[in-house]
């Protein structure tokens, strides 16, 4: 389906985020060929149910939840929480263009030839040790390229939305949840037309006009 | 029988050309409130909004319905650099539905500054009181009784006393609020007046059409007439444009889409001010300390906002000044706002209960030096943009005085332990660690800095060689184009905005009237 598009030269239209400025090309072009680009990563399993993240990408993904809600004395694990999965339906749900460019990013984070250049690693951030895991992204945290800590921004925000999005976590955490009682979920929907507007909180009344003194 | 009805995608399946006086295309303060007066001036007026109409029925009080249905990009609206996280409402209603209901009146020297700085002598304390009583007046506005307030704006209000700082209690929109704390979710009662539940019924019942779940897309025009607002259905559920489309041919529109979404479809529509669109946006850049309290502060219990202090408002002819508040905390807004990874924020959370969370929110736009953010289409978007933020020198000066100065406010209330949000956070045990802030990085991305008040983009003016919009609000370069919402505004504001949208909106639906 065709959308309207915006006439000529309505506005300079701007890149993702990845693939601005001379570092961020210059590290994605790193890539490009590189037998450290083809060192394989880990093999996890994959869900059902992905829609958007690629066997690889999930695989990533599935790491970096593990290192940024890790599994925790009181906490549920985040594989019980389907976390992973979860950051993928959240994707789901996200525009074209940023679902783009967290799949650069995830194999950005997986790709062996920065994390040669920035960390001295030759290995897939899926194959190191959690420790190592930990130490990527403080590195990714602290770096002095803009690109960097944007990308652990991303995936840290993704990541912690996914796992304390799910309520299975408030008890974890000591939040009670909302108060029982109070939400309607039958309460009724008005659109106007032929139904009379329910009174509520909303509708008002104008006070009645004081009564003329005799 | 009501004059009026609200249309959801759902219900449109076949595309639909209307013919009105006026479309407003945005339900938030700014578009609930002109829409509003126009039917009540008795002109058929067709609202368009992009977002869905969500309903006390499905506010069950939970963030990842809340954040999914009714915020910006499910919560994930940023500049393209994440250095600064914008929080913004979506859905019939707008920031309205969401906001934590501090009410403010415009201040008197923001107002003078803009007459001053920028020739608007229309918005003045004078023109806008009327429409401020009548409002506050509908929407209950009232000062939140102090036996009221909830602990964690306890903490801010034991605070600011015990340093001897100005302290004041909000004024709040609510009818019969049941001080639960799930206003950022929207109110499960319809206790808060937002445009949701109050304003925009009232227009349905006097005649309003209002169609949700409608975006629109490009406004079309040649010379200086819109002649056609064209617009795509989506999806209710997937957010997606489900092909229908609907083509509104008004004798008037109005842009009342918010700081970003309406600088967004004037560059769509090509009427791009000269390049001026989209720039000079402002949005109070908001940092935060998080404190922990030997008591229970239950920052996710009753209401969200109620104490303030306007004490650093004003720090100097080149610094930037802020004011104080609180925000709630539930869990999922409290990891990604907290800092660190792993068990350092499990441990944390693990606390919640005991969780303070403080917010300085700086006011920006009012040294020359500022450029605020610039919002840019992206290539492929429907309603992604590309956002920068020009973070000055003074920014960061105004961010590390107001961190320090909350976490003397922590320590002062009682706080055993203050952390930044600097993504390594920097963690104080006493007051004397506050010095450790002076030693903490102060850059784009390292600290959170985030908004929930976006104002400017199309801000106003009279010289049309640095505004988007006249004083009256009128687009310049167009006789039948109006901008009426946060994005007019030329400077922010120094107070929680929405009451300030609310008085421009009623006040400008005048004159809109009249022009129709």
């Amino acid at each position: 389906m065709k959308m309207y598009l915006p006439p000529r030269g309505a506005s300079k239209s701007r890149r993702g985020f990845l693939k601005k400025g001379l570092f961020g090309g210059l590290v994605l072009a790193l890539g490009g060929g590189s037998w450290l680009l083809t060192r394989r990563g880990a093999q996890v399993q994959v869900p059902e149910g992905l829609q958007v993240l690629n066997a690889a990408e999930y695989a990533v993904m599935w790491s970096l939840v593990q290192r940024f809600v890790p599994t925790h004395e009181g906490f549920p694990s985040p594989d019980s929480l389907k976390t992973a999965l979860a950051c993928d339906t959240i994707l789901s749900m996200l525009e074209d263009v940023t679902r783009s460019d967290v799949k650069q990013l995830l194999m950005l984070f997986e790709n062996a030839l920065p994390n040669f250049l920035f960390g001295g690693r030759t290995v897939p951030f899926t194959q190191l040790d959690p420790n190592d895991q930990e130490q990527v992204l403080a590195e990714w945290r602290d770096s002095s390229l803009m690109l960097r800590r944007t990308g652990y921004h991303a995936l840290r925000g993704l990541a912690m939305a996914a796992y304390y999005g799910n309520r299975a976590t408030w008890s974890a955490v000591n939040y009670p949840g909302p108060l029982p009682g109070i939400h309607d979920p039958n309460a009724p929907v008005w659109k106007g037309g032929d139904e009379p507007r329910p009174v509520g909180n909303g509708t008002y009344l104008e006070p009645a006009a004081p009564e003329a003194t005799p | 029988m009501t004059a009026g009805r609200i249309y959801t995608g759902d219900e449109l399946t076949k595309d639909l050309t209307i013919e009105c006086d006026v479309c407003v295309i945005g339900s938030g303060a700014g578009g609930a409130w002109t829409a509003h007066e126009l039917v009540k001036q008795g002109k058929r007026v067709v609202l368009l909004e992009e977002g869905g109409y969500h309903t006390r029925r499905e506010f069950d009080m939970t963030e990842a319905r809340a954040f999914t249905n009714l915020y910006q990009e499910l919560g994930n609206r940023a500049t393209d650099d994440l250095s600064l996280t914008i929080i913004q409402g979506r859905s019939v209603g707008g920031g309205t539905t969401v906001n934590w209901c501090s009410s403010f009146r415009t201040p008197q020297r923001i107002l003078d500054t803009w007459r001053d700085r920028f020739g608007i002598d229309t918005l003045t304390t004078e023109a806008l009181t009327p429409h401020w009583d009548a409002i506050e007046k509908r929407l209950h506005v009232a000062e939140w009784p102090l036996e009221m307030i909830n602990a964690n704006n306890k903490v801010l209000w034991d605070g600011l006393g015990k340093l001897g700082y100005e302290r004041a209690l909000i004024r709040r929109n609510v009818n019969n609020c049941l001080n639960l704390g799930y206003c950022g979710m929207g109110c499960p009662v319809d206790a808060k007046q937002s445009m949701l539940a109050t304003v925009l019924p009232d227009a349905v019942e006097k005649g309003l059409e209002l169609y949700a779940n409608v975006s629109a897309r490009t406004l079309e025009w040649s010379g200086r007439k819109v002649s056609a607002v064209k617009a795509e259905v989506l999806d209710p559920v997937k957010n997606r444009p489900t092909g229908v489309r609907l083509t509104v041919k008004p004798k008037l529109t109005v842009v009342s889409g918010g700081a970003i979404n309406s600088p967004g479809l004037l560059l769509r529509s090509g009427l791009d001010g000269d390049g001026r669109v989209g720039t000079r946006t402002w949005v109070h850049p908001v940092v935060g300390t998080l404190a922990e309290m030997p008591f229970e502060v239950k920052a996710f219990s009753g209401a969200p906002q109620s104490v303030s202090s306007h004490h650093f408002i004003e720090r100097g002819k080149d610094k930037i000044g802020y004011f104080l508040e609180v925000p709630p905390l539930q869990p999922m807004l409290g990891s990604i706002a907290s800092a660190g990874t792993g068990t350092q924020v499990q441990d944390l959370l693990s606390r919640l209960p005991y969780i303070n969370a403080m917010l300085a929110i700086t006011v920006d736009g009012l040294l020359p030096e500022e450029n605020g953010a610039t919002v840019r289409l992206r290539d492929g978007a429907m309603s992604k943009y590309a956002i920068s933020y020009d973070f000055q020198p003074a920014h960061w000066e105004a961010f590390r005085d107001a961190c320090k100065e909350m976490a003397k406010l922590q320590f002062a209330a009682g706080a055993t332990q203050v952390l930044s949000l600097h993504a390594n956070p920097v963690v104080m045990k006493s007051p004397d660690d506050i010095g450790k802030l002076d030693d903490a990085p102060w850059e784009p991305a390292r600290v959170r800095v985030l908004t929930a008040h976006q104002m400017g983009g199309c801000c106003a003016g009279k010289d049309p060689h640095n505004s988007v919009v006249d004083p009256h609000l009128q687009l310049h370069g167009m006789d039948n184009v109006f901008v009426v919402d946060g994005s007019v505004l030329p400077t922010s504001l120094g107070v929680n905005p929405q009451e300030t949208i609310f008085g421009i909106a009623r006040w400008a639906a005048t004159h809109i009237g009249a022009a129709v």
